[in-house]
């Protein structure tokens, strides 16, 4: 407790996980597999690392809760040194969820979702209890579920469970390692939905691996992009990202659809609207609808405007090029 | 004689070499498993031992029983301690082989999240693995006893206890009257043990195979 | 059925696993062939040095023993060829498309047969016909059969579909993918067979003393009815010897018979 501190810019309060300079070199390998790497990651934020294939972005996840020792530097954890905790209790207090999910085969889903309580020591109906509570939180019948097997479940169900296991002792952090990778692209956009909105309401700090880019934009606050050779080639809000990339590196990788991604991601109610009902036959929208649902709307409708509602209205030009300005990452934070 | 009526008539010494021969056989069997298990978890993180003593324990199967049966004489006598000892030794390769097999091939996503929950390597063994193994781990014990269910007959070349004991006095009455039937009882008693043990492995697998991997 | 089947869950000597993923590859340690000199090294020292009485004297003459010897390595080498003969091509034929309902039941027969002790066989054969050299063979090749029948199968079976027929769209007939794809694809799980057998018949042989057919295990047996340790212990150490020396020339037959790439 004493070890408490206050990293680089966060306050002391702020900042839940800090990792400063932390570097790996694999026994045996010639070039480090994570670069000296500062980044502090504050309270209920989410931080997505993404980049190629091989780029350290699980070994970085694996180092928080230490399944990969360090080479060099710190990692602050709740203000106490990560590396000078016990490994054990450490993760029993960090979320891990992997691609693989990793469900115990021989448990059912009950048992794998109270097995980090249990670790904890707490009572059967207290387990019993957040059972039934994360079952429903991650949209299973806990009846249906909680005696089945994990081999009874279809691949986005596992995906469930492990994040509801993770989720078991309501630690302040989860680690994620590509954990819709694995499953088909209409159920990965479901999973992605619900699970916004379940951060909308537990803000746990999250630090979640991707190799998609579109996965990063749509769920980070902020996002780390690491190049192939380990480089932090930026850190920043996916805003940010899309209108302002570092260098060519992050221009390529976040690749030609970068305009429309961003459509995507701004909502109609942070444009500059014209007060007023100007326009009559402009389609109602809410202000949290996305420019690109927008835009569909409008179009769809023949028409060439929309009224947002307690806005204004917005042309299809207004939104077109509030798209295409590029110092716009002040409109998104 | 027909051969029915020799087993009729000689039920109650049949029944007693029948359970002697299944004595000596888990008796083996059981120390083997238990040495088994030992020396695979003992020796996780001393990879080189570990296959020195599995490369060890499978040459010693290629040993000639009766070779190895009497050897033991001199140090041990004749009689149940060589027979015991000489079948766990043979024993002890399968299960080890199982064993090692089997807690190194657990899925290694399932042995990374139970890590990533916080579980110790015990809690890991004890918890996730062995659980995980257990199937494979029968399996081998159920192979061995199967293989040591035969080798036993041998241990009544050095006066060992068992089923042996009828083919070889079968054999030193060659030309008496009820010579063939004496044989005959031996190798079919004993080959109704190993069927015996193998249903009854069969069904201990059943039971004690963690539901949730046969769902 | 299946589960008998099981590489992993095999019954006959180590050899069987290496066609597994026990990392288990036929081993070649010169440890092995080092051991077995030793046995025997020491063996004849302590024959010429040891006390011996008369019974002891004759049943240990160097002679003697080469004679035990040659009777024990005729048993296991006529026995293995024969098996060999039998096993592989009765196991092709076996594995063909239209012997497909005849293949579990022999499996089934082949596993079961591991549960009938060997000394069994031996005996029960002497009690029927004979004793001596040719019904001891008799007894070797019926117990060393179904190692060599049920890999010859399994390692026909297990050929990648995919692989025979890809054969068969480039245009070859079943005998030509049978020799130029099957066979040697099985290669591998056929040699372990045969190493078993090799493995099983000279341990087997060492039971042949008890029918007349000679071989080492005469100077085990008189070593335990005259109760002489020097005997005993001779007769053990140079089958054991023996058993090791062959197992590892098996071993090494096998590194260089399997195909390459495989
Ligand atoms: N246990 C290990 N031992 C040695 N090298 C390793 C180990 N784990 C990872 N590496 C190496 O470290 C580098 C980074 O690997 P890491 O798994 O962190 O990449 P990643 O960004 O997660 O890649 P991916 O998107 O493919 O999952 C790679 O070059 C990899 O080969
Ligand atoms: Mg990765």
């Amino acid at each position: 407790m004493s070890e408490q501190s206050t990293p680089g810019t966060g306050t002391r309060s702020d900042v839940m996980i800090s990792l400063r300079d932390v570097s790996k070199r694999y026994s045996g390998a010639d070039a480090e597999a994570v670069r000296p790497l500062s980044i502090d990651i504050e309270r209920g934020e989410f931080l997505v690392l993404v980049g190629p294939s091989g780029c350290g972005k699980t070994t970085t996840l694996r180092m928080i809760n230490r399944l990969v020792e360090p080479s060099g530097g710190e990692i602050w954890v709740d203000g106490k040194n990560a590396t000078r905790v016990d490994a054990d209790e450490l993760r029993r207090h960090i979320g891990y969820v992997i691609q693989q999910v990793g469900l115990l085969p021989h448990m059912t889903i009950g048992e794998n979702v109270g097995l980090v309580p249990k670790l904890l020591g707490w009572g059967k109906d207290r387990i019993r209890q957040r059972v039934t509570e994360l079952l429903d939180l991650v949209g299973l019948d806990p009846d249906t579920y909680r005696s089945r097997y994990p081999k009874q479940l279809s691949g986005g169900q596992q995906q469930r469970v492990g994040v509801a296991r993770a989720l078991a002792a309501d630690p302040p952090v989860m680690l994620m390692d590509e954990p819709f990778g694995a499953i088909d692209p209409i159920t990965r956009g479901h999973l992605q939905d619900e699970f916004l909105k379940l951060q909308a309401r537990i803000r746990k700090t999250i630090v979640f691996v991707t190799h998609d880019i579109d996965e990063a934009l749509r769920l980070g606050d902020r996002i780390a992009i690491f190049d192939e050779n380990a480089r932090l080639a930026q850190l920043a809000t996916p805003l940010e990202i899309l209108t302002n990339p570092a260098d060519d590196f992050v221009r390529s990788f976040i690749g030609d659809g970068a305009a429309l991604r961003r459509l995507a991601l701004l909502r109609v109610g942070d444009l500059p609207a014209v007060p007023g009902v100007g326009i009559r036959d402009g389609v109602e929208v809410e202000p949290d609808e996305t420019v690109s649902a927008v835009l569909e709307k409008v179009l769809a409708a023949g028409s060439d405007s929309a009224v947002v509602r307690g806005r204004g209205s917005l042309t299809v030009q207004d939104m077109l090029l509030a798209t295409a300005v590029r110092d716009e990452s002040a409109v998104a934070t | 004689m027909s051969f029915f009526d020799y087993v009729s008539a000689n039920s109650e010494i049949i029944g007693f070499l029948l359970l002697q021969h299944l004595q000596v056989v888990l008796l083996a069997v059981g120390f083997a498993t238990a040495i088994s298990l030992g020396v695979a978890i003992g020796t996780e993180r001393l990879p080189r031992v570990r296959a020195a003593l599995l490369a060890t324990s499978g040459t010693i199967l290629t040993i000639p029983s009766f070779a190895l049966f009497g050897l033991l004489i001199p140090v041990f006598g004749l009689g149940v301690a060589p027979t015991v000892l000489a079948l766990t030794v043979y024993a002890i390769f399968p299960i080890l082989r199982n064993t090692v097999t089997a807690l190194e091939t657990v899925d290694g996503a399932v042995i990374d999240a139970a890590t990533g929950m916080g579980m110790g390597s015990g809690r890991r063994l004890r918890i996730v693995r062995l659980p995980l193994a257990w199937p494979v781990i029968l399996n081998g014990i159920r192979v061995a006893t199967i293989m040591v269910v035969a080798i036993a007959a041998i241990g009544a070349a050095v006066r060992g206890p068992g089923l042996g004991e009828l083919i070889f006095r079968g054999l030193s009455r060659i030309g008496g009257a009820n010579a063939l039937n004496e044989a005959l009882s031996g190798v079919v008693a004993i080959v109704v043990v190993a069927l015996l043990l193998d249903v009854l492995f069969l069904l201990i697998g059943k039971l004690t195979t963690p539901r949730g991997l046969h769902v | 059925m299946t589960r008998v089947l099981t590489t992993r869950g095999d019954a006959a000597p180590r050899s069987s696993a290496s066609a597994g993923t026990t990392g288990d590859a036929p081993r070649s340690s010169p440890i092995v062939p080092l051991v077995a000199a030793l046995l025997v090294a020491g063996t004849l020292i302590y024959i010429k040095t040891a006390d011996l009485d008369a019974i002891e004297t004759r049943s240990l003459a160097i002679g003697e023993l080469l004679v035990r010897l040659a009777e024990h390595v005729q048993l296991v080498a006529v026995s293995t060829v024969v098996v060999v003969a039998l096993g592989v091509p009765l196991g092709i034929l076996l594995s063909r498309q239209a012997a497909g309902p005849l293949q579990a039941p022999v499996l089934a027969v082949a596993n079961a047969g591991q549960a009938i002790p060997s000394i069994g066989i031996l005996v029960l054969l002497a009690l029927l016909y004979d004793v001596g050299f040719a019904m001891a063979v008799v007894s070797l090749v019926v117990y060393a059969l179904l190692p060599v029948l049920r890999n010859t199968m399994v390692g026909l079976r297990q050929v990648d579909r995919s692989i025979i027929d890809a054969a068969r769209g480039m245009g070859m007939g079943s005998r030509r993918i049978l020799f130029t794809v099957e066979l040697p694809l099985a290669v591998p799980v056929m040699l372990a067979g045969i190493r078993i057998a090799l493995i099983l018949n000279v341990g087997v042989a060492t039971l042949a003393t008890y029918t007349n057919a000679g071989g080492l295990g005469d100077l085990i047996e008189r070593g335990i009815v005259f109760y002489r340790m020097p005997i005993l212990l001779s007769g053990c150490l140079l089958t054991i010897a023996l058993a090791l020396l062959v197992d590892w020339l098996a071993g090494v037959a096998e590194s260089r018979l399997r195909p390459r790439g495989l």
